[in-house]
């Protein structure tokens, strides 16, 4: 076994373990549940397709999970002082990073398939009608783009992760990275260049969602999420580098 | 084995290690001692590549950390202070991860782990669960991780604090049992006890190497009252 298998293979199984993964879990699906069904009533009549509701009921509440899924990868291992260990190991720091990495989107992976069961639940409940016919070719589109939206905020929260001892404050620094700076930029450029109210009615990171939902991949939107989180995975990998320095 | 070639180390301005130089031979347990603040820790944190000297160098069979950290660190076994462990899962459990993320094969896995539990004394508690154990047994884990990989160098931070009479006997039959086949360095306080096993003494003040007691070199009750003495000094003279 490789040392990013090792890494992964015991990440996960903490993260079966843990408090901070189950009830995380479990609310975000209730969140996405809600989400739809609000969707779904506001847009009654409309030409939303159910995969694109779908979508859009999800996005906004992955950098909160993400956040939480995160918090604790490198966050505790500073608490404990497992760091020294593992650090002294002969292992690269990048072997670390991607383990860890991998075993959050592990579990975000498999949040998003258990999040397909919403629409399959919530639409007879509500005998709602569904526009057009299904395909699970849309379904598989969507799922990429929160797929990389989701490999973006974590890999965004792993490396906030290596700043702190405290998982609570790992969080809410993810958090504010992941959602607040986004939203900031957006806001800021709706204010300075008004004129672009019309064309961005909503957070570009939901049209990306809105697009391939609706069959219209771009790769410099794939481009954009890998290079975000190889950015991110990079940068988190060479700060633990850091760490040797000054301890 | 390993060369400690004038280390100079600092935490922002203030100088923690002070052009540090000795070797340490095969087969040598060498006892690192001194007033808290001395730099013990800070010395075993360098060697173990969890912070970089601002200059001088170390080598291991002439290997540099800084230019061949993995087979450098292949090489060591490291205690830190503290001790911490994984304490959701069984002793058994954590060795073979550790052993795994070392680098073994898949099939020396099983060998490795109970090799070190019954090096260490700890079969009857294989699988139990960390956080259920003693500080001592946790030491003992710790221990077992470090020398799982047969490593050239093993450095141990205060091995023996918190420990009773019995298992500071246990953790001294099993570091002299290692350095049939490594370089051991340990710190400590517990200088009495450490006579009875280290065959070197260097005393650590204010992060300069201020003398070196060969044990062999000395009666033991000299060699205490000339430990005692630097201890003693040290401590007064330490703000």
């Amino acid at each position: 076994m490789t040392a990013v298998q090792v890494t992964w293979l015991r990440e996960v199984r903490a993260f079966r373990g843990a408090f901070s993964c189950g009830v995380p879990v479990a609310a975000f699906l209730a969140a996405c549940g809600w989400t739809f069904v609000m969707m779904l009533r506001r847009n009654e009549g409309s030409v939303l397709q159910i995969q694109s509701v779908w979508g859009l009921s999800i996005a906004p509440w992955l950098p909160i999970l993400s956040a939480v899924l995160t918090m604790r990868l490198f966050a505790e291992e500073r608490s404990t002082g497992m760091i020294d260990l593992l650090m002294a190991s002969p292992i690269r720091e990048r072997d670390l990073v991607i383990g860890k990495f991998l075993s959050a989107m592990t579990v975000m992976a498999a949040t998003l398939v258990f999040s397909m069961a919403v629409p399959v639940l919530a639409l007879p409940l509500l005998s709602a009608p569904v526009q057009g016919t299904v395909h699970a070719v849309a379904f598989l589109a969507t799922f990429i783009i929160l797929f990389l939206q989701a490999s973006a905020w974590c890999a965004a929260g792993t490396l906030v992760s290596v700043f702190f001892r405290n998982q609570a404050a790992a969080a809410v620094s993810s958090l504010v990275l992941c959602s607040g700076a986004p939203m900031v930029v957006y806001m800021a450029v709706l204010a300075w260049v008004p004129s672009l109210r019309a064309d961005v009615a909503w957070m570009p990171l939901l049209v990306h969602v809105y697009d391939f939902s609706t069959g219209l991949f771009s790769t410099s939107v794939i481009a954009l999420y890998v290079t975000a989180t190889v950015f991110f995975l990079f940068g988190c990998s060479k700060l633990l580098a850091c760490l040797r320095l000054r301890g | 084995m390993l060369e400690i070639d004038h280390i100079t180390f600092s935490y922002a301005r203030r100088r923690v290690l002070d052009d540090i130089t000795f070797d340490v031979a095969p087969g040598e347990i060498v006892a690192l001692t001194g007033p808290n603040g001395a730099g013990k820790t800070t010395l075993l944190k360098l060697l173990a590549c969890l912070l970089m000297q601002d200059s001088g160098a170390v080598r291991l069979d002439a290997v540099n950390p800084l230019l061949r950290p993995l087979r450098y660190r292949r090489g060591i076994g490291y205690l830190s202070e503290h001790c911490p462990l994984y304490s959701e899962m069984t002793v058994e459990a954590y060795l073979t991860y550790r052993v795994r993320l070392k680098g073994e094969r898949s099939l020396r896995v099983r060998r490795r782990v109970s090799e070190a539990l019954e090096m260490c004394g700890l079969e009857a508690v294989a699988k139990t669960r960390v956080r259920l154990l003693s500080h001592g047994y946790r030491k003992r884990v710790g221990l077992a991780d470090a020398l799982i990989m047969h490593p050239k160098l093993l450095l141990l931070d205060d091995i023996l604090a918190g420990l009773d009479v019995a298992q500071r006997r246990k953790a001294a039959a099993v570091l002299s049992a290692a350095s049939a086949r490594a370089a051991v360095l340990v710190s400590g306080h517990e200088i009495h006890e450490m006579m009875g096993w280290c065959t070197r003494f260097v005393v650590l003040n204010r992060g300069r190497v201020v003398a070196m007691y060969r044990t062999g070199d000395h009666q033991r009750a000299e060699l205490a009252r000339l430990l005692d003495r630097h201890m003693q000094a040290e401590t007064e003279g330490t703000p």
